[in-house]
This record gives structure tokens, C-alpha cells and sequence, in this order.
């Protein structure tokens, strides 16, 4: 009897594991694989033809004292602050307008969504133009008797110019994302609070916020990774220029390996990026505590 | 949701419509100003798409066109095949989503109902690659994808893709929820395991199936950075790819140019207007089960 037991047991645990097969070869050899294999190559000079050659830490010392290469990450973290810090304090705003009973909030709650839907290549397109010297957002800013700003075209402008559109397409995710949370606190807490006698920014302060905390939290380290990772605005909008000003670290890994041919420079500027990832995800863990899975 | 007043009926105190509209006018005029600035770039778009490439700055915009250059969306099809990179975008996204979705209930099921050893260390390494961004290995995959021969082809746009780690997260956050009795029950049946996934388990995973096959396919559908490396070739381009070589290639015919991308975006955006509340529910349950 136990082995007839085991053996069953041992038939489901065989189950199991080939129902988990296929997304763990799929993840093996397409994720696993080149995330280690992108290691390897940092330390490899290698330019797509013959063998790696092992070079030790050249990579990354030629990376870390290139002054182009920190204009690139001051960049990549002046667009991840400038685009998701205004981005994620929009979105609590127009969760917490939405989740009113304001007249028309689904209609408002679906426009809202629409950039989300559409390609980040059609954004850029779309908003190269608006952002042309002579095209709509200069006419509106003459207007007002302001001068033509050259967006795309200035070192101080262009990082903007790939801003504001950024916010434009991402705001709509973040708030159906924080409206969701907000729906599932219970009115009741509210009610209470009223009672109490505590205002509406108290309400705000100690319900809204802590209960919110999880998906404050979900939401900081994927706006995080979403922003230092970019490279659609960039790549569509700029290139990269003017004179390096837009260039993100993605953009710089696509050029350093796909134009340059330079494959082992590139999976060190990968390596800093994944580093990066890594500590501002679990800076965030300490921030906001772990006190959710 | 609003109900018209009954004729004879008593005469009623102003419906709760008119109240709240009386009680938040401040907000709705900001929500309504928010609107605008979200719709705006895309009838700006719309209206440049009908065009002459010389009425595109003039100043003031015109925001109807003088007339109506239907040429403008036929003229690019014809210079480019936008037709195949559509085909081909659908072709991609719908493969990857199916492979998506048969990948993670797969994952999903094993990791949430079999307590096989080292099931939790492969589900943490799935889940781990959902932290690592693409741009940070896009290198090596490069190469590997390469070196399979499969640059400028169906196989390495789509199987390469085919195992989403959110997915599998997903739905194994959703199968833990699920009570183990049915499948028990099942198994005292005599209901092999196969059967037991597709009788018993799938019917209850409607609804997570849906979220996420919206939730792959609208990914997909707008992926960049990996379909530009890997379809080099006109033939093998999807529609982002392509349109963003247009762009470089004919940035002058801003008309043209806004024709095309409104093309490219109208598919999306008419699947989006009738799935509008999955849509918006499948990102809303990304947040909550996160």
C-alpha cells in the first residue's frame, strides 16, 4: 500500500514537472542563457565575427571613465525622474478624481487609457512633429509671445521633448493601476473616519496612503525599471542627439553593439544597467518595507 | 446607468446625474481639460493626415483640412508593404500570445498545485526574469538567435518570445485561489492529469485566460527593440519597425506620415474600444496581484 502511494505520488510529481517544462526551456535558453552569457561577454571583446576574446575588466573601466558614457547615465536617470516621478504623482491625482462620483468617469477612465494602447513608434512619430520648429507646440507657446524653442535640436529642450510625451503615454497605466487599488479599500473606513472627525486629507493621509502602500510599491519599482530601461522616445524621436544630450544606456547598448560592432562593450554597459535595476529595486524594498510576499 | 424619468411617475428631486454633476464642477472641468490634452496629438494626427505636405505648419492650424487627400493613405501603401508588415505584426502577436498563454497556464498549474522538488526554485527564476529588462541581455539573444539561423524569420520573432514570466506569475497567483478539492476529486476519479488540466482546471481560468492573452497581444502588438534586430528584412518587418524605417526614410511627407501611423493604430485602437473593460481590467488586476 505506501508504495502503490509513492508511486502515485511520484506519477503527479512527474506531471507537474512537465506541465512546467515548456516555459522552463523557453526561459532556459532565451532568458536564463543570455542573462549569463551577457556576464560573460563584458569581459570578451567580440564583434559578432571570430571568437571572444577575454580582456578582463577593460570594458568596464573604459565605460566608467568615459565622459560620454556618464552623460548617458545622468541622462537615463534625469528621463526615469523626469518622466515617472510626475507620472506616478498624475496618476494617484487622477485615480483619486476618477474614483469620485464625478459625472462621465468612465469615459474619462477610457480616453485616458487610449496612449497606453497605442505604439510607443507611432507616439514618437506623432510628437517628432508636434515638437517641430514650426509645428503646434511652438504656435501654441507664440501665442503666449513665447520664442520658437528648437526642442529636438537643443541640448536643454530635447531631454523635454522626450519627456513630455513620455508622460503623455504612460499616465493612463499607472492610474487604472492606483484606481484599482482605491477600489478595493472599503468605504467603510471612510465613514469611520468621518465620524471621527477627520478630514479629508487625513483620510487621505492614514487610509488611502498605507492602504495603498502595495501597489505604491508595485508600481514605483515597475515605473523604475520602465524608466531606466527606455528606449523607443529615444531611438524614434532623437537618436540619441543632439550631441549625445537624449542618449539613454539602452540607446547606447543598441549603438555600441549594432553599430559599432563593439559586442563586449555593450554586455558591460548590459551588466551596469541590470546593476542598476537591482539596486533601485531593492532600494525600494527598503523603502517602502517588505510587508507584502 | 442613468434611468429617464417614468412619465406619470412622482415628480422627482434631481437625478443623482445632476447632483453630482452640480458637486464636482471644478473636477469635471479638469478632467475634461485632461481629456482634451490626451486626444489632442491624435486628432491633431487625424486632421495632418488629409493634408498637403505645405499645410502642415501653416499658422494658424487648420484643423480641418482644406480638403479631404484620401491619396496620402493610399500613396505610402503603394511606395512600402505596409500591408505585410501588418500581416506580419498580426501574425507575431497572435502566435506569441497563443504561445503565451499555453506556456503559462502550463507553468502556472505546475507551479501552484504539484509540490514536486525545485519547483520553487524554477518559478524564482522565472519570476526573477520579470525584474531584468530585455535591453540588459538584448546582446547575447542577439547572438544566440542568430547563431539558430533565425534572423529574418516567423520562428525567431516568435519563439524566442514565447514565455512570458507575468504570465506565468499571473496565473499562478490565480490557481493558488483555486480550492485543491476539485482536483482531488478528480484524480479519485481516475482522471488522468492532462485531463484533469483541460476539464477541470481550464473552465475556471476563463477570465485570467483573457486578461492575459489582452495583456500579451497588446505587448506584442507595439514590441520594438527586439523585432528591429531581428527582421532586418522588409519582408520580415512588423508594423512598428516598419513604420519607424518610414519615418526615417520619408520624414518630409508629414501628411503621408500621419496617415500611415493612424492607419497602423486604428486596428488596436477599435479592438480596444469594444474590450475597453478588459483591457483596463487586465492592468488593474496586474496592480492588485502584484
Amino acid at each position: 500500500m505506501p508504495r502503490f502511494r509513492l508511486s502515485v505520488r511520484a506519477r503527479q510529481d512527474a506531471w507537474g514537472f512537465a506541465f512546467a517544462l515548456p516555459a522552463v526551456i523557453l526561459f532556459g535558453v532565451f532568458a536564463v542563457y543570455p542573462i549569463l552569457r551577457t556576464f560573460y561577454l563584458s569581459v570578451h571583446r567580440y564583434s559578432l565575427v571570430g571568437t571572444p576574446e577575454f580582456v578582463g575588466l577593460t570594458n568596464f573601466r573604459f565605460i566608467l571613465t568615459d565622459a560620454g558614457f556618464a552623460q548617458t547615465l545622468r541622462n537615463t536617470g534625469f528621463y526615469a525622474l523626469g518622466t515617472y516621478g510626475p507620472v506616478l504623482v498624475l496618476a494617484l491625482v487622477m485615480a483619486l478624481a476618477l474614483n469620485t462620483g464625478v459625472p462621465f468617469r468612465n469615459a474619462f477612465r477610457v480616453i485616458n487609457f487610449i496612449p497606453v494602447v497605442i505604439s510607443w513608434a507611432i507616439v514618437a512619430i506623432v510628437w517628432k512633429i508636434l515638437f517641430n520648429h514650426q509645428g503646434l507646440i511652438n504656435q501654441f507657446l507664440g501665442a503666449f509671445g513665447i520664442d520658437r524653442i528648437p526642442w529636438l535640436q537643443s541640448t536643454t529642450a530635447a531631454p523635454w521633448a522626450v519627456i513630455i510625451p513620455s508622460i503623455w503615454k504612460e499616465l493612463g497605466f499607472y492610474t487604472v493601476i492606483f484606481l484599482a487599488g482605491l477600489q478595493t479599500i472599503p468605504r467603510i473606513f471612510y465613514e469611520a473616519a468621518r465620524i471621527d472627525g477627520a478630514g479629508r486629507l487625513q483620510a487621505f493621509r492614514f487610509i488611502t496612503l498605507p492602504l495603498l502602500r502595495p501597489i505604491l510599491f508595485f508600481a514605483t519599482i515597475i515605473a523604475v525599471i520602465e524608466g531606466v530601461k527606455v528606449f523607443i522616445p529615444q531611438f524614434v524621436m532623437t537618436g540619441g542627439g543632439p550631441s549625445g544630450a537624449t542618449k539613454v544606456i539602452a540607446v547606447s547598448i543598441y549603438e555600441t553593439a549594432f553599430a559599432f560592432g563593439r559586442m563586449g562593450r555593450a554586455a558591460a554597459m548590459s551588466v551596469l544597467l541590470f546593476a542598476i535595476v537591482l539596486v533601485l529595486t531593492s532600494m525600494q524594498n527598503l523603502v517602502y518595507g517588505r510587508d507584502r510576499s | 446607468m442613468m434611468r429617464p424619468p417614468q412619465p406619470g411617475a412622482n415628480p422627482r428631486p434631481p437625478s443623482g446625474f445632476v447632483k453630482r454633476l452640480r458637486r464636482h464642477p471644478l473636477l469635471l472641468f479638469a478632467l475634461v481639460l485632461q481629456a482634451a490634452l490626451v486626444l489632442l496629438p491624435l486628432v491633431y494626427m487625424l486632421s495632418t493626415s488629409f493634408k498637403l505636405p505645405v499645410e502642415v505648419f501653416e499658422v494658424p492650424m487648420r484643423w480641418i483640412p482644406r480638403e479631404l487627400r484620401i491619396e496620402n493613405y493610399i500613396e505610402p501603401l503603394q511606395q512600402r508593404p505596409f500591408v505585410r508588415w501588418f500581416v506580419n505584426s498580426t501574425i507575431v502577436a497572435v502566435s506569441v500570445t497563443f504561445l503565451n498563454l499555453v506556456t503559462s497556464v502550463l507553468a502556472g498549474y505546475s507551479f501552484a498545485k504539484f509540490t514536486y522538488p525545485g519547483r520553487n526554485i524554477l518559478f524564482g527564476f522565472i519570476l526573477a526574469t520579470f525584474f531584468i529588462p530585455l535591453e540588459a541581455f538584448i546582446v547575447p539573444l542577439f547572438i544566440l538567435v542568430r547563431d539558430l539561423g533565425w534572423l529574418n524569420t516567423y520562428a525567431g520573432l516568435i519563439i524566442p518570445a514565447g514565455g512570458n514570466a507575468f504570465a506565468i506569475f499571473f496565473m499562478r497567483q490565480n490557481l493558488m485561489t483555486m480550492p485543491n478539492d476539485l482536483i482531488e476529486a478528480a484524480r479519485i476519479d481516475g482522471a488522468s492529469e492532462p485531463r484533469i488540466l483541460l476539464s477541470v482546471v481550464l473552465p475556471l481560468m476563463r477570465t485570467a485566460i483573457s486578461s492575459i492573452a489582452i495583456f500579451c497581444f497588446m505587448w506584442n502588438w507595439n514590441s520594438f527593440l527586439y523585432p528591429l534586430l531581428v527582421a532586418t528584412q522588409d519582408a520580415y518587418r512588423t508594423l512598428p519597425i516598419g513604420l519607424a524605417s518610414f519615418e526615417s526614410a520619408y520624414s518630409t511627407n508629414y501628411p503621408q506620415l500621419m496617415a500611415v501611423s493612424f492607419l497602423a493604430m486604428l486596428p488596436v485602437l477599435i479592438v480596444f474600444f469594444i474590450l475597453q473593460r478588459q483591457f483596463i481590467e487586465a492592468i488593474a488586476l496586474q496592480g492588485v496581484k502584484g
